[in-house]
């Protein structure tokens, strides 16, 4: 029964199949079976986009003693429906001296790799899109390229606040690309292979990689780097939302500002995704189906998100980058080599070793980093 | 599963067509920016290429590397040397007829040595993966991956010095 | 320490999400149409004219004092007539248009015969800007009862006044 609840998704398309089977080609059969994933992907993108904007005001707005949008619907539930319709019907205004060939590309490529990394994401039990031999590094990879696509979106601006928006956008995707990477790398050397479904196996019963010493400053790190390569609070300096107007996609309108929209929460999305699967364990849990059980992890996160959002303000430009460079990269290297002992030494000597290194290297990071305070001025001519 | 074979083939050649069809955009685009976008999209047609000869983790270092590193450094350059306004590359020389000659000649030798070269392999290869490549490179290529750190660690040096403030 | 400031914000900001589920103090939202909060007596909006007995029979006097002292000008009175052509004690027209009105409540300060006062109501929105908003005498009379249900204190010393000015 509970095995019938886990693989309902499965079953559904193997039915779906099976009812069009008799009709159709052996060739078609295929093509239809792709096909169906790559449909619920598509639509399951956009739909959770929609609902975890209204999830965020919500939250958001309760945090600020307020409720969030509760007009449209019961608990607003069809605000998502009403912004899309607005999104649609607004125009589309490219600016007169824009490059017509950056500004119609931008909106386009920026999406792709948000759309493309579902396709590694394990979903459930048997419920990966395709199971890459690379998956991690195939999501890493496409979503490395969006700094490229910022960085045109912004160029077709034309604009030179939205210039600046995409350069430190760039900068800053660059600089936290290296942590988050680094911050992977630990729990692909205890799995020993890049498959996503692997490393979701390789945590079963309750060996959450997050309950180790490297695994929970590895959740952290690449949390924190998560955060920041999809642009949002606090690190969301590209998209200012009060000092550039609207950084990057200041320029844009109607349907190409919902596509860039659409991008940053499904970004947030997958992000919190991939950390639930490499850290904590993915789908695996006791009682309930697998799918609910990721799907659980993945809210915890995005409400992480969200609280962060709610509470922080943004960092400044050269915060930001001396957060990654003097700060996480360090630690991540440091985890790395601490992960590395853990894999090597037994039970009780791994914990513990780990553990020590990884408290005396955060607590070094943390006394190299502090500033100096000046010294206080002594105003020798006044009060003469 | 023949249909599939010729679907194969054909996504095979479009995305080669594609490849070639960016190329040529690239070189003869007159906007610096366009040209480089076009670029990107080359390489990322090369890694689709990767993709079907299932070197997969060649692939995804393609893009990670070239698209993601090496094109942010080539935009950040036609940036920097080119007024936003408007970045296309004025023509220093007028007779462009006389390009061909030398054009005509190295195509001549290229396509001559890719048709001479023998292709065919006799038995097929094995994949290789990451953890071959990994062991290799720690066992029997030990030497380049320390040279090339070096390397890298040289140019970042040299980064650090040329961009520090006195 | 560096970190603690960083976990002091996260946690009063799920304070302030949880327990906004439970008191009042936290959600401070009024939703408009369906609840409206209550102002206090001296909030004040737009004039109106009181009368005693009937619309027909004004306090008022057309003495024109509010007229010319209203900063907008915005108030504009024609005094009665009776048939021989003398001007009588009460106004025949009396115009105060809403659209120019800014609310200072000047007319009721300078008003000698306690007949214009600041009524509360603002939900007052109207189709067209010339006519709706432009309030003729029959729109501006409102009875002493209504004066004293929205300004209790003010319609009680209003009254023990005129009543010592009666003796």
């Amino acid at each position: 029964m509970l095995n019938t609840i886990d693989q309902i998704f499965i079953k559904a398309k193997q039915i779906i199949l099976d009812i069009l089977s008799p009709f159709l080609p052996e060739w078609m059969m295929i093509l239809i079976s792709i096909f169906i994933v790559i449909v619920t992907l598509c639509v399951f993108g956009p739909v959770v986009m929609m609902y975890l904007t209204l999830l965020e005001r919500k939250f958001i707005g309760r945090m600020q003693n307020r409720y969030g949008p509760n007009r449209c619907g019961i608990f607003g539930l069809l605000q998502p429906l009403s912004d899309g319709i607005k999104m649609f019907t607004k125009e589309d205004i490219v600016p007169q001296k824009a490059d017509p060939f950056a500004h119609f590309l931008g909106p386009i490529t920026v999406i792709i790799p948000s759309l493309l990394v579902f396709s590694v994401i394990p979903f459930g039990r048997n419920m990966i899109p395709s199971d890459l031999s690379i998956g991690i590094l195939f999501f890493f990879a496409v979503a490395s390229t969006s700094t490229l696509w910022i960085f045109t979106a912004a160029w077709g601006s034309r604009n030179k606040f939205s210039l600046l928006g995409g350069m430190r956008a760039v900068a800053q995707m660059v600089s936290y690309e290296i942590p988050m990477l680094l911050s992977i790398v630990p729990a692909l050397l205890v799995v020993g292979s890049f498959s996503t479904v692997a490393i979701v196996n390789a945590q079963e019963g309750l060996q959450w990689f997050v309950f180790t010493p490297w695994g929970l400053v590895g959740f952290i790190l690449f949390f924190l780097t998560g955060v920041a390569e999809v642009n949002r609070c606090p690190f969301d300096l590209p998209e200012g939302e009060s000092e550039i107007i609207a950084g990057f996609h200041t320029e844009y309108s109607g349907m190409k500002f919902a596509l860039f929209y659409m991008a940053e929460y499904m970004n947030a999305f997958s992000v919190s995704a991939l950390v639930t699967t490499v850290y904590l364990g993915g789908w695996q849990g006791p009682i309930l189906p697998s799918w609910l059980w990721f799907f659980a992890k993945t809210f915890v996160l995005i409400s992480i998100m969200m609280w962060f959002r709610g509470t922080f303000p943004r960092m400044r430009v050269d915060q930001l980058m001396g957060f990654a460079w003097r700060g996480l990269l360090p630690l991540a290297f440091i985890n790395l080599l601490a992960a590395a002992l853990w894999v090597h030494l037994s039970f009780p000597l791994n914990d513990i070793l780990s553990f020590c290194i990884l408290t005396v290297s955060v607590l070094m990071i943390y006394v190299a980093n502090r500033k100096v305070a000046p010294k206080k001025r002594i105003y020798k001519y006044a009060y003469e | 599963m023949t249909l599939f074979q010729f679907l194969a083939t054909t996504a095979f050649y479009a995305a080669m067509l594609g490849i070639l069809i960016a190329a040529a955009l690239c070189v003869t685009v007159r906007n610096l920016f366009h040209s480089a976008v076009f670029l990107a999209f080359t390489l990322i047609g090369i890694a689709m290429l990767y993709f079907f000869l299932q070197a997969e983790f060649i692939a995804a270092m393609q893009i990670l590397l070239y698209v993601g590193a090496i094109m942010t450094l080539i935009v950040f350059a036609v940036m920097l040397t080119s007024r936003m306004g408007n970045p296309a590359v004025p023509q220093s020389f007028k007779n462009k007829k006389i390009v061909f000659l030398p054009l005509g000649l190295v195509g001549f030798i290229l396509i001559s040595a890719i048709l001479k070269t023998p292709w065919e392999t006799s038995e097929p290869q094995t994949a290789v993966n990451a953890v071959t490549l990994g062991k290799a490179l720690m066992n029997q290529y030990v030497f380049p991956f320390e040279v090339v750190s070096l390397v890298l660690l040289v140019a970042l040096i040299g980064a650090i010095v040329i961009a520090r403030s006195e | 320490m560096y970190g603690l400031g960083v976990l002091k914000g996260l946690w009063v900001t799920i304070k302030n999400f949880t327990l906004s589920y439970f008191t009042r103090k936290r959600l401070t939202t009024v939703q408009y149409p369906e609840e409206r909060i209550t102002l206090s007596e001296h909030a004040r909006t737009f004039p109106i004219l009181v009368y005693d007995e009937s619309p027909d029979k004004l306090r008022c006097v057309a003495c024109e004092i509010c007229a010319k002292e209203c900063p907008p000008k915005c108030i504009s009175i024609v005094r009665a007539q009776d048939e021989a052509g003398k001007p009588l004690k009460q106004p025949k027209f009396f115009d105060i248009d809403y659209s120019v009105c800014m609310n200072c409540g000047i007319c009721e300060e300078v008003c000698p015969f306690d007949s214009i006062y600041m009524d509360r109501q603002f939900e007052l929105s109207a189709y067209e800007r010339s006519e709706e908003f432009l309030y003729t005498k029959d729109r501006l009379a409102k009875s002493a009862e209504y004066f004293s249900k929205i300004r209790p204190e003010t319609a009680k010393k209003v009254e023990e006044k005129r009543k010592a000015k009666e003796k």
